[in-house]
């Protein structure tokens, strides 16, 4: 190979002779460009598939959620609320898809980090469950508990994912 | 574990973004495979060893050598 010597074996383990590339580095210039920390495009091909089926569940969600808030009338008497109330289901099951599939396409280390970012989520909601419950048992008068456990995961997921990325 | 990741990439004016297409990874991957935040699985050590026409040893450096495989 060009500018490099080759690796050598030695008992006590691989060593190496990389002077070339040092020397050449010494005298400045070449690691500028080369140490840009844009995206692949490999990296963009694979934001844009998941952004392009992402972003359609995202929207479907809010219209069938906006759609069950406006007409649903969950807190009336039809029997209907009940179908209404789990209709936004089926755009979240195409968002859980669009999140499968976007690990499906990841490597292993972005694997790693996805699921270090789900398992922070994952803990945080299970935490914040079993507390909720106990200050329920403890007679704190508490609402919308199952929004409180969904907002505490997501928090939960995207601190990990961040945290993690950074490390 | 260490590596001569980075110097052979540059020996050969690649960008980490060109050398994450060639290995068909992120350019964070090999980001962390530089700096020694994350050692890749074999299938990925091999694709590295046959990109750079290095044996998977002299690319990759344990830290320390393993101890010896307890014998009897």
């Amino acid at each position: 190979m060009p500018g490099v010597r080759r690796f050598q074996w030695t008992k006590t383990g691989v060593t190496s002779t990389l002077d070339t590339i040092a020397a050449r580095r010494q005298t400045g210039g070449m690691t500028s460009k080369l140490d840009r920390q844009d995206r692949s495009e490999g990296d963009r091909a694979r934001a844009r598939a998941y952004h392009r089926e992402f972003w359609p569940g995202i929207v479907a969600y809010a219209v069938v959620l906006t759609g069950v808030l406006l007409w649903g009338d969950l807190d009336g008497q039809s029997p209907w609320r009940f179908l209404w109330a789990v209709l936004p289901v089926i755009p979240a099951l195409w968002i859980v898809r669009a999140v499968l599939r976007h690990v499906r396409r990841s490597d292993d280390y972005q694997r790693l980090l996805l699921l270090q970012g789900f398992g922070g989520g994952f803990a945080v909601a299970m935490i914040a469950s079993v507390t909720l419950a106990f200050l329920e048992i403890a007679g704190l008068g508490l609402t919308g508990t199952g929004w409180l456990i969904y907002g505490a995961g997501m928090l939960g997921w995207i601190v990990t994912g961040a945290v993690a990325g950074r490390r | 574990m260490n590596n001569h990741l980075k110097a052979l990439r540059e020996d050969r004016g690649w960008t980490q973004g060109t050398l994450a297409d060639r290995l068909g990874v992120s350019r964070q991957t090999v980001n962390a495979l530089e700096t020694g935040r994350y050692d890749p699985a074999l299938p990925l050590a091999f694709r590295i060893a046959r990109l750079f026409g290095q044996p998977i040893e002299a690319i990759f450096i344990p830290s320390e050598e393993p101890d010896a495989p307890a014998r009897g």
